[in-house]
């Protein structure tokens, strides 16, 4: 499970360009609990998951898992509990490296690496039989390139590879914005049947309302930093797009409205 | 070209076979181009050539030659690692300190290597002519580290090298510890690098304080000629064909030497090796550009 407690994330501290990217979260997320995570631009959503996977650190606040203090971990240290999956096809592989190194370093994934092959028949007969899953024929290309593959292609093998090593963690960063709607619809598949078949605790970035209220059992809203609701079991199900659109409107509104009161004041 | 030229040629082509796959390892693997080479070969000729005048056994003072060289390559690292200078900077801090650091190691501009006992002593009694004996042996050492480098990168360990050198987030979300690879890459090629001006001295009977200038550009050479023979993905054939580029470059540039009608002198070497890659570094571009002015024109 994760928890954060308190957690605040400010980027450059005291400088004119500051930004308060997390005011507070506070956020509990029980073991296989799939929760989504929408917010407009800027609300932090992204700063959350990279916070949370150690890419960034936090200025305040603590970041458990299981009850173990990881705040002070870095990312690579994190990497034993947390698989990723980024936005950007290009970010979750190695252009040029082939298919089978890629799954490879994956299968390492929190593992010291040593000085035995680093693949081997074995391997590759996990790899073909993991990538056979995808019916994308990615199976008789172990030895391509990765960077010859579609930017589809690449987000399928990424999402294979985050699953290669048993983790607690799957961390979904808008894994299928970039993508067509058919291929997104397979990734999304894809998803929710590795989701389902590790027992994973999920959290999924994601702009799509629709997509955000069809997966998972949780829905969090991000605004300016801050948790602002926090949906889940019957109450969700009654929610709708428009819904959730109404509300996030309404967060929008309130924040100007405070603005603008703090401009009546400075006046 | 007499034999005598044409063995020299390829002794030379073999020893920088080597310098070829230490700047393939930071140019190529890791993404980082290092200048440090042009010092740390002279640093691991220098460590080695003293160390053998001061009585040392040559295979020892050879070892810690190449560890000298490899210590350079960590300094570089540190110095764009710790404190974010950029890497092809932090190399030319390196190896300007280096030619200091050589001068001082050698207490002297050279040190003559002609009477002292060297790697190749033992071999002597075997009975071949030193010429031929020379040209054995680099071309063993060569194969031999082109062996492991090839071995290394096709490791876990390696591969994970080449990851840091293609995606960095990637292979951080993978676990990888990015920076510890950075070191231990920057040692290898300093290392080897390091291990070829050690073998430079001992074949050549002389170490010198500007024995290394333009080693980058030699090594960029072999990697890029080695590169354009062969298109492959097999990392041993890469690897190999550094020696090989390595070699032909030799070839290339001493019969344009030793052409009469071309005019050219020894002291010409190093305007001929920056046309040269300068030429290979451009073709490329050159030929994208032609197929996509072809292809405009035929569609007008």
């Amino acid at each position: 499970m994760i928890r954060c407690e308190n957690l605040h994330v400010t980027f450059n501290h005291g400088l004119p360009t500051e930004k308060l990217a997390l005011r507070g979260v506070d956020l509990s997320i029980p073991s296989g609990e799939f929760v989504t995570v929408i917010g407009s631009n800027g609300a932090g959503k992204s700063t959350l998951l990279n916070t949370i996977a150690g890419d960034i650190e936090s200025t305040r606040g603590k970041i458990l898992f299981s009850d173990r203090d990881v705040t002070k971990l870095p990312a690579t240290g994190r990497t034993k509990d947390i698989a990723r999956v980024f936005q950007d096809p290009l970010a979750g592989t190695c252009g040029n490296l082939t298919v089978e190194e890629n799954m490879a370093l994956a299968y390492g994934r929190g593992k010291r690496s040593n000085l035995s092959f680093a693949l081997n028949d074995n391997l590759r007969k996990i790899f073909k039989e993991q990538l056979s899953r995808l019916n994308l024929g990615l199976e008789d290309r172990l030895g391509a390139e990765m960077g010859l593959l579609s930017g589809g292609q690449r987000q399928s093998v990424s999402l294979l590879m985050s699953a290669l090593q048993p983790s607690s963690i799957l961390l979904l960063d808008e894994h299928t914005a970039a993508l067509d709607p058919k291929t997104a619809a397979l990734i999304m598949d894809i998803s929710s049947q590795i989701i389902e078949e590790k027992q994973l605790t999920v959290m999924m970035v994601t702009h799509s309302m629709r997509q955000a209220l069809d997966h998972g059992s949780r829905t969090i809203m991000l605004h300016e930093g801050k948790i602002i609701f926090d949906l889940s079991g019957d109450n969700r199900a009654d929610y709708d797009v428009k819904d959730l659109l109404q509300l996030f409107a309404q967060a929008r509104n309130d924040g100007e409205e405070l603005d603008d009161d703090k401009l009546l004041l400075g006046e | 070209m007499s034999l005598y030229a044409f063995l020299g040629t390829l002794e030379i082509g073999f020893i920088y076979g080597l310098v070829a796959m230490g700047v393939y390892l930071t140019f190529r693997i890791l993404d980082f181009p290092d200048l440090t080479v042009d010092g740390s070969f002279t640093l691991g000729a220098a460590v080695t050539a003293t160390l053998i005048v001061l009585g040392y056994n040559p295979y020892l003072a050879t070892l810690l030659g190449t560890l000298a060289a490899a210590c350079a390559g960590i300094v570089t690292a540190w110095l764009n690692l710790r404190f974010n200078i950029l890497h092809l900077l932090a190399s030319i801090l390196t190896m300007t300190a280096l030619y200091t650091i050589n001068l001082r190691v050698m207490g002297k501009p050279n040190v003559a290597l002609i009477m002292e006992p060297t790697m190749l002593t033992p071999f002597e009694a075997l009975g071949i002519p030193a010429m031929y004996m020379k040209v054995i042996f680099v071309a063993f050492c060569a194969v031999i580290g082109g062996l492991l480098v090839a071995w290394f990168l096709n490791t876990q360990y390696g591969l994970a090298m080449r990851a840091v050198g293609s995606n960095k987030r990637m292979a951080q979300a993978n676990g990888i510890v990015v920076n510890e690879k950075v070191y231990v890459g920057l040692a290898l090629s300093n290392g080897l690098v390091g291990l070829a001006g050690a073998l430079f001295a001992q074949t050549n009977g002389f170490a010198d304080s500007t024995m290394g200038i333009g080693t980058i550009v030699v090594g960029l050479a072999a990697v890029i000629i080695g590169e354009s023979l062969f298109s492959t993905r097999s990392i041993l054939v890469i690897v190999m064909s550094c020696i090989i580029g390595s070699l032909l470059y030799r070839v290339a540039v001493s019969m344009a030497l030793n052409a009469d009608f071309l005019g050219f002198q020894a002291s010409d070497l190093n305007l001929l090796t920056a046309v040269l890659v300068a030429l290979a570094l451009v073709f490329p571009k050159l030929r994208r550009e032609w197929k996509t002015k072809k292809a405009k024109g035929e569609r007008v």
